[in-house]
């Protein structure tokens, strides 16, 4: 059957009443959770992960993609009305989207993104649902040589496009690569880096590593610098746009998600980098190029396109190759993990009803999505009005019990205590917590597949250099590499030039 | 994006560069930890990829310590940091290890409570009542949905909640 007939099955299988419910309730607590700065959509996925184990794997796949859609939709009403990013790749939304906010025009800012967002993700759920497929027939080839191949690809994208600098970016991945060894070897059952604490033998849980390098060093930092005043913009009217808003808002959805899917779903990807290019795209084709910098509406209607495309593009290695480049796809990838299920080739062939249903039931949170965002702007803007500390404390409050809900010892809730510390130094010294996620999470994986193609061979490396696909992606590695060195000093060069 | 980056603040420098340290002390555990785990007869024993990790995190834990050296010359002063920083963190991480231990003991309604009241009032909650009423709700809701409604069991203290 082709993909558009297995899709009408996931249509037929995702409209349940019990589906529809757990995508209603994904999508609103991923709004919610897009809305408030400092929770983001990882962090929320990592919280339920314990939660959800009693619940049946499409139900809670179904929510964990409502919660990674509704975060892209939440975070521009942040980024519009507080001038915060509600997470980061709503970073570039700030720059048009609060100019708007404060000249009176948040209402039209919010209905470009929330349109905008509609319109990319529902074009990037299309092409996910046909290159989806494909991509899973391309890598059922794929032996250990080439999934390290891929892996140390996503390894030196991940830490060079997550961060400020390639190096803190790889401290970053080798803390979670790190992480990731504790535990029980599962091939020769040696211990390895469990000092001889019984309750280490078993790893450290993602979870907990997830809730303490995002959340605790996030209420820490609050404790250090204090929680501040923050202007929430007035949300007047209703969100809608005017004849000539929608004349300039619509090239540059169609430009922004034509970005942001490519880009996305190589397995480079992450949703931050269309975001970038989107803008100066916009900037460079405005025919009003002097409101850049005053609330120019295509500066946040294509970055908003641009990152919700780019995040249904981020599901095309996800599901097909099983290789997460954002940190909330990391952590979707656990929850496929717990259920037994490996997301890659065979997911296609051996659960197909489940990834179908999961399909199209992105397409149907993307409806209820955009009906929840537009009517209901002023209500989602209410909940900016949560006094700093309260939100924290209750941020604490989850994060102890998703903590408790993994272990259920006081040695996690412990554990938990020691890398939120971590995490705290790492967020001073400007060290980015995403690609450790990734690391932690892509280490074991990787380290599996190395040691697979090396017995395959009897210990020769050549094994994984051999083979045209290998060949190409040992390339890539070598040119992100080149690049990542090559473009903050480039960087440098113009800056000094520009000043004289 | 043309604006420059910004001279990194005293602050920054000195907490990555501290990272950096604690990358080489990771550095020393993760290939002492890895030389004596016993040699197997398979192709790739254990300790194949544990050792350049190992390295690895000795290398870049290194470079993290001479970048935050060279920069530490140009570093500005950082925005400052609110009265009473370091022992508020200090608290917090107390209330958390102290909430781990009385779980147990005294239910998750009552631990919780304390915990967000602690955590609020170290962030600057104006009202102690009002908190604790906030807590307290909060508390018995999470206890509510989750315990009762979804069946995960959370401890309960001598009186059943």
């Amino acid at each position: 059957m082709d993909s558009f007939g297995l899709l009408m099955d996931g249509f037929a299988a995702a409209v349940t009443p019990e589906h529809l419910l757990w995508a209603l309730i994904g999508v609103t607590i991923g709004t919610a959770v897009g809305v408030l700065p400092g929770v983001g959509p990882a962090l929320t996925v990592a919280l339920l992960l314990p939660i959800t184990f009693r619940l049946d794997p499409a139900n809670a796949l179904i929510m964990f993609a409502g919660i990674y859609y509704g975060g892209m939709y939440g975070g521009s009403t942040t980024a519009i009305l507080l001038n915060t990013p509600g997470e980061s790749a709503s970073m570039i939304t700030t720059l048009e989207g609060n100019k708007m906010a404060r000249a009176g025009r948040a209402a039209a800012a919010l209905a470009t993104a929330a349109i905008g967002s509609f319109v990319a993700a529902t074009i990037g759920t299309v092409a996910l649902t046909f290159l989806a497929p494909v991509v899973a027939d391309f890598a059922t080839s794929f032996g250990p040589p080439e999934y390290v191949a891929l892996m140390a690809v996503a390894f030196v994208t991940v830490s060079a496009l997550l961060g400020r600098s390639l190096l803190k970016g790889v401290a970053s991945l080798l803390v979670g690569v790190t992480i990731g060894l504790i535990g029980i070897d599962t091939q020769t059952g040696q211990p390895r880096l469990t000092f001889g604490i019984d309750s280490l033998l078993d790893g450290v849980d993602v979870v907990i590593v997830v809730i303490a390098l995002f959340a605790l060093s996030e209420a820490f930092g609050h404790l250090l610098t204090g929680t501040g005043h923050t202007t929430v913009a007035p949300l007047r009217e209703r969100a809608v746009l005017s004849r000539s808003d929608l004349r300039r808002s619509w090239p540059a959805w169609l430009r922004g998600t034509a970005l942001g899917f490519p880009i996305g779903s190589l397995p480079a990807g992450g949703a931050e980098v269309p975001t970038f290019l989107s803008y100066a795209t916009e900037k460079k084709l405005s025919k009003h190029p002097e409101e850049f910098g005053h609330g120019a509406i295509e500066g946040v209607a294509g970055p908003e396109a641009a990152n919700n495309a780019a995040a249904a593009g981020v599901l095309v290695p996800l599901l097909t190759i099983g290789l997460p480049t954002s940190a909330t796809a990391a952590v979707i990838l656990t929850a496929f993990q717990s259920y037994g299920l490996q997301p890659g080739p065979q997911l296609f062939s051996e659960s197909g009803p489940l990834v179908w249903t999961l399909i199209a039931s992105l397409y149907i949170g993307n409806v209820m999505l955009l009906l929840l965002n537009l009517p209901l702007a002023k209500v989602w803007a209410r909940l900016l009005t949560i006094p700093s500390y309260g939100l924290y404390a209750g941020v604490l409050v989850f994060a102890t019990l998703g903590t408790f809900a993994a272990g259920g010892t006081a040695v996690d809730l412990l554990v938990l205590a020691a890398l939120g510390l971590l995490g705290l130094l790492m967020r001073l010294g400007g060290i980015p917590v995403a690609p450790a996620v990734v690391g932690l999470i892509l280490g074991p994986i990787a380290e599996e597949q190395l040691r697979r193609a090396l017995t395959l061979s009897e210990g020769d490396p050549s094994i994984l250099f051999s083979g045209g696909i290998t060949i190409v992606l040992w390339v890539v590695v070598a040119l992100a590499l080149i690049g990542s060195l090559a473009l903050p000093a480039l960087r440098r060069r113009a800056a000094t030039r520009d000043r004289g | 994006m043309t604006e420059t980056e910004p001279a990194p603040d005293r602050r920054t420098v000195l907490s990555s560069g501290a990272f950096g340290a604690v990358m080489l002390v990771a550095s020393v555990l993760v290939i002492v930890d890895a030389v004596r785990l016993p040699d197997t007869s398979g192709a790739v024993g254990p300790a194949a990829v544990p050792l350049p990790v190992g390295v690895l995190l000795g290398v870049v834990g290194g470079g993290l310590l001479v970048q935050a050296r060279l920069q530490l010359a140009r570093a500005a002063d950082g925005e400052p940091w609110q009265r009473g920083a370091g022992p508020r963190v200090l608290g917090m991480v107390a209330a958390l290890v102290a909430f781990a231990l009385l779980l147990p003991v005294l239910g998750y309604v009552l631990t919780s409570t304390a915990l967000f009241v602690a955590a609020a009032m170290l962030l600057g909650a104006p009202s102690f009542w009002r908190t604790v009423a906030y807590g307290w709700a909060l508390a018995a809701i999470v206890f509510l949905v989750f315990d009762r409604v979804i069946g995960l069991s959370l401890p309960t203290g001598p009186w059943g909640f």
